[in-house]
């Protein structure tokens, strides 16, 4: 269960990219957050893993406070949380293997990691995920040489070396073509479902979250204004959150 | 270059009157009156220029003198009262909505400006032919280098000279170590292999690489505006970096060195330490831009896996800074080598040190076979540094097939470390290194420091550090206009792409880039010992000398410009049916033009730097001035008068130049 009470955030700028937002999330929800750009759902997700220190409000993760949590315990909060980005932030020149055996260093020795070593089981288990992804022939080419959709399964790969509980996803799918879209949010959405991973993921286009996401939270302008079943969102709905001009466009 | 006032056709005609009046009182004030304010500030800036220097050259180089019986006038200021009247006229025409072009007054200024150039840098074309006798000689050393005679038996050998520039072999007592281990007795003569001064050229070379590269690592964070904004006091610590890195590296490699034998005394440890100064600034700078110009996607991601700090510097940081700052070290490799060549002009050490014996001797088949020693060298440097860069940029030794064994497994790796350290520790011995020397500084550094800060200003030391800055200025502007026309036509030559496929043009080819590749491998110090045997000592000689050096840098970068050109257009151009002249015209020259105008601007701010230091071979400018009127007169007052106005005036050249390129290319 993941519980975020009055959450606030202003940027040293001034910009309030969040306003009082409140929500909670169920072991093994698909939460997909819509909104415009800029109305604060990168800033969202970046809170509950405190990429971004919050300003004000609180954030549970089961029993423990994230927002209260010193440096020491939020590794060991993070590294039960994967995140997914929308330019799959790997390290370009960086192996496939060691840009996913990367995602293991919240569990290895700090110290002999620096030095490239990992242990023989989390070599295996970087190439069991990359073998589920339908990447273990690319383990040992330039991250840089695949292809985009390539690059976000690596990305889940990295995720998933974490053994998480929790998946940030930040519009995992904004930089692929319609077909690589789907084909990624199937991948979540199995881990969604045979694991019990709770995912949280932000997305642009309407039907991909009536497709995959089992609830909803729009925000507009750093306000939650939705929250509820995706199929709740009805048109009324859909101009709240989007502007009176704004017209439904689909995905293939 | 044109701009109209407005587009708008309602206001055909404005009262000009008072623009026209305003601008004849003040020039500039009428544009600026019209809200062209950038106009009006431009030209009024470029009056007052053209005035201070159009004066400035006539009192003190007599440019421009007329005298009409007992009258003395200055007839530069035709130009000046020309350059007044279009500004009155541009005045007229902004006011009346006109067209209005930059390129009459430009031609003006840039008239008066190669006018006082040519004076000022005593340029004397007649020379060339008169002491024509004198290149003959000389060029017939260089195309003779001491380097083999023949002995008694008429066979030949090696010579002397070959023996101080490559080594020698003598026959030497023992090491002390091998005599007690018992391997040879002490009286046995061992041959031993006497380094030459070629060989320590390298060694300070690759010292200065390697310690400026340890130092420059650390500091180089200091001066990366995305790292300080995490810590403490960071926006301080990055202005105070980065100023000391811009300052440092404005001043040459040779004027380091001039202070530094005042520090360890002369020898190739000076050259070391001076190159090590100047290229830790320069390195500094590059890993800084380097640092800041991360993807911080990474740095997130592996945050957000429950990182340690280490651990996200480690895997985020280290793969996307390391690949870039290995090529720039390989560069700064390249550069320090060239520097040594020349470094012990001033520090002692190195092949420098030799020449400038073989130039007091005038034995200039000496001096010719170091300078085809240095060429052959740097050559190969040039070579072997340019090739690790392509492939480390490319990033080929990444590509692979299997996982890969940890380094320290593999034989290659210690065999490579074993060669590495011992390479080290020979160049160590060469290169005379004493941290005693270094630690315990003779009492002059305090007398040059001292000197630094309390800048000697009294009116004649300030007008002749200015004059003399201002004289190389002028020899650099003279040496990158003359190397770069003559560059133009050799560098098509020398491009691939245009000439075709016949075997004169490929051997034309072959031919150009080798002269640019050797030419360039000299530095214009080293040339200048040529030119003032042809046209006797100054500022000329030093121009020549820059424009040599200049020819092969610059011809190199054109024609890799003409060689990265879309070749598109001039396909499109000789499928009309026209004649591989006019495809030149039309499909290349739009293209190549603004790289073209870009380097040689960027060749003009290297220049300036060279041009600094040309003196101290004889060739005129401030190099001069601060070697022999200052340095050897222990005036370090006055040299750090001059070695501020340098500062004064590398640094904005420098901002200047990278503005202006980012804006062409
Ligand atoms: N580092 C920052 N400093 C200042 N303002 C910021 C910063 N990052 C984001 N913002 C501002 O905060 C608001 C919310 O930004 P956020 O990136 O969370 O929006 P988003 O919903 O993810 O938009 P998009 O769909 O474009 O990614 C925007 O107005 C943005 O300009
Ligand atoms: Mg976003």
């Amino acid at each position: 269960m993941l519980r975020v009470e009055n959450l606030t955030k202003v940027y040293p700028n001034g910009t309030v990219a969040l306003k009082d937002v409140s929500f909670q999330v169920a072991d093994g929800e698909f939460l997909a957050v819509i909104g415009l750009s800029g109305s604060g759902k990168s800033t969202l997700l970046r809170c509950i893993n405190r990429l971004i220190e919050p300003t004000a409000g609180k954030i549970f993760w089961n029993d423990i406070e994230i927002t209260a949590a010193p440096v020491s315990d939020l590794r060991k909060i993070r590294r039960q949380i994967g995140m997914i980005f929308q330019q799959f932030n790997l390290v370009k020149r960086s192996s496939v293997l060691t840009n996913v055996l990367s995602g293991r260093l919240g569990y290895v020795n700090p110290y002999t990691s620096l030095l490239n070593y990992f242990p023989a089981e989390e070599h295996q288990r970087a190439m069991n995920n990359l073998e589920q992804l339908g990447l273990a022939d690319k383990a040992h080419v330039r991250a840089d040489s695949l292809s985009g959709g390539q690059q976000q399964r690596v990305g889940i790969a990295r995720a998933l070396m974490q053994d998480p509980k929790l998946i940030l996803a930040d519009e995992p799918v904004a930089s692929l073509d319609p077909v690589l879209a789907h084909s990624i949010l199937k991948y979540l959405e199995q881990l969604n479902k045979e694991r019990g991973i709770t995912v949280l993921c932000s997305l642009h286009f309407l039907d991909l979250v009536h497709r995959y996401a089992t609830h909803a939270i729009a925000l507009k302008d750093g306000q939650l204004v939705f929250q509820g079943l995706p199929e709740k969102i009805d048109d009324a709905q859909f101009k709240a959150i989007y502007g009176q001009d704004a017209e439904r466009v689909s995905i293939v | 270059m044109s701009d109209r006032a407005a587009l708008s056709t309602s206001e055909v005609s404005r009262n000009s009157l008072l623009p026209v009046l305003l601008s004849l009182i003040i020039p500039g004030a009428g544009q600026f009156y019209l809200k062209q304010r950038n106009r009006g500030l431009a030209i009024f800036a470029v009056f007052l220029i053209q005035f201070l220097l159009t004066s400035w050259a006539f009192d003190n180089y007599q440019v421009g003198l007329l005298v009409i019986s007992a009258f003395e006038t200055n007839w530069l200021w035709i130009f000046l009262v020309v350059f007044w009247v279009w500004n009155v006229n541009d005045a007229h025409r902004l006011a009346q909505n006109k067209r209005v072009t930059n390129l009459f007054a430009m031609v003006i200024v840039a008239l008066v400006v190669y006018i006082i150039a040519w004076q000022v840098t005593d340029v004397q074309l007649v020379r060339l032919v008169t002491r024509f006798g004198n290149a003959l000689k000389i060029g017939n050393d260089l195309i003779h280098p001491d380097l083999f005679t023949q002995d008694a038996s008429g066979n030949w050998v090696p010579s002397e000279n070959f023996g101080y520039i490559f080594g020698t072999i003598e026959q030497q007592p023992p090491p002390e170590l091998f005599v007690r281990l018992g391997l040879v007795s002490p009286t046995t003569m061992l041959p031993t292999y006497q380094a030459g001064k070629i060989v320590e050229t390298i060694a300070l070379g690759f010292l200065a690489t390697v310690f400026s590269t340890i130092i420059a690592l650390p500091l180089s964070f200091f001066a990366a505006h995305n790292v300080m904004v995490r810590v403490p006091f960071g926006n301080t610590i990055y202005y105070v970096t980065r100023i000391f890195f811009n300052v440092v590296r404005s001043v040459d490699t040779l004027i380091w060195g001039l202070i530094v034998i005042l520090w360890v005394g002369l020898g190739p440890f000076a050259g070391v330490i001076a190159l090590t100064i100047h290229s830790v600034a320069a390195l500094g700078k590059l890993y800084s831009e380097e640092i800041e110009h991360i993807d911080p996607g990474p740095v997130e991601a592996i945050t957000a896996t429950g990182a340690t700090f280490l651990q996200t510097i480690r895997y985020a940081v280290f793969p996307q800074i390391v690949p870039p700052f290995v090529g720039y070290t390989l560069l700064r490799w390249d550069i320090n080598m060239r520097s040594a060549t020349i470094v012990g002009f001033v520090a002692g050490g190195g092949i420098g040190y030799f020449v400038v014996e073989t130039l007091r001797k005038s034995a200039y088949n000496q001096y010719a076979a170091a300078l085809w020693a240095i060429a052959v060298v740097i050559m190969v440097v040039d070579f072997v540094s340019a090739k690790w860069r392509e492939r480390i940029s490319t990033g080929e030794t990444q590509v692979q097939t299997g996982p890969r064994r940890p380094f320290y497994l593999s034989l290659r790796f210690w065999f490579y470390l074993l060669v590495g350290i011992a390479v080290f520790a020979y160049f160590w011995s060469l290169s005379e290194i004493s941290l005693k020397a270094m630690l315990s500084p003779a009492p002059t550094l305090g007398q040059v420091a001292f000197g630094f800060i309390n800048l000697n200003l009294d009116p004649p030391v300030v007008s002749d550090v200015v004059n003399q800055m201002l004289v190389t200025i002028f020899q650099a502007l003279l040496a990158t206009t003359l190397g770069s026309l003559v560059a133009v036509p050799f560098s098509f030559l020398a491009a691939h792409n245009l000439t075709g496929r016949s075997r004169l043009s490929a051997w034309l080819y072959y031919a150009t880039r080798g002269l640019f590749n050797f030419l360039r491998s000299i530095e214009a110090l080293l040339y200048v010992a040529i030119f003032f045997y042809w046209v006797s000592f100054g500022s000329f000689a030093g121009m020549l000398a820059l424009a040599v050096t200049t020819f092969g840098l610059i011809g190199k970068l054109f024609s890799e410009a003409i060689e990265n050109i879309d070749p598109g257009p001039h396909e499109a151009i000789i499928a009309t049916g026209a004649t591989r002249l006019q495809a030149i015209v039309f499909g290349v020259l739009p293209q190549i033009i603004p790289p073209f105008i870009s380097y040689a601007i960027y060749q003009w701010d290297i220049n300036v730097r060279l041009a600094t230091i040309v003196g101290f071979a004889g060739g005129g400018g401030i190099g001069n001035l601060l070697l022999n009127d200052y340095f050897a007169f222990s005036k370090y007052r006055s040299a750090g008068t001059a070695v501020a106005l340098i500062v004064l005036v590398v640094i904005p050249m420098d901002f200047a130049s990278a503005r202006i390129r980012r804006r062409l290319v």
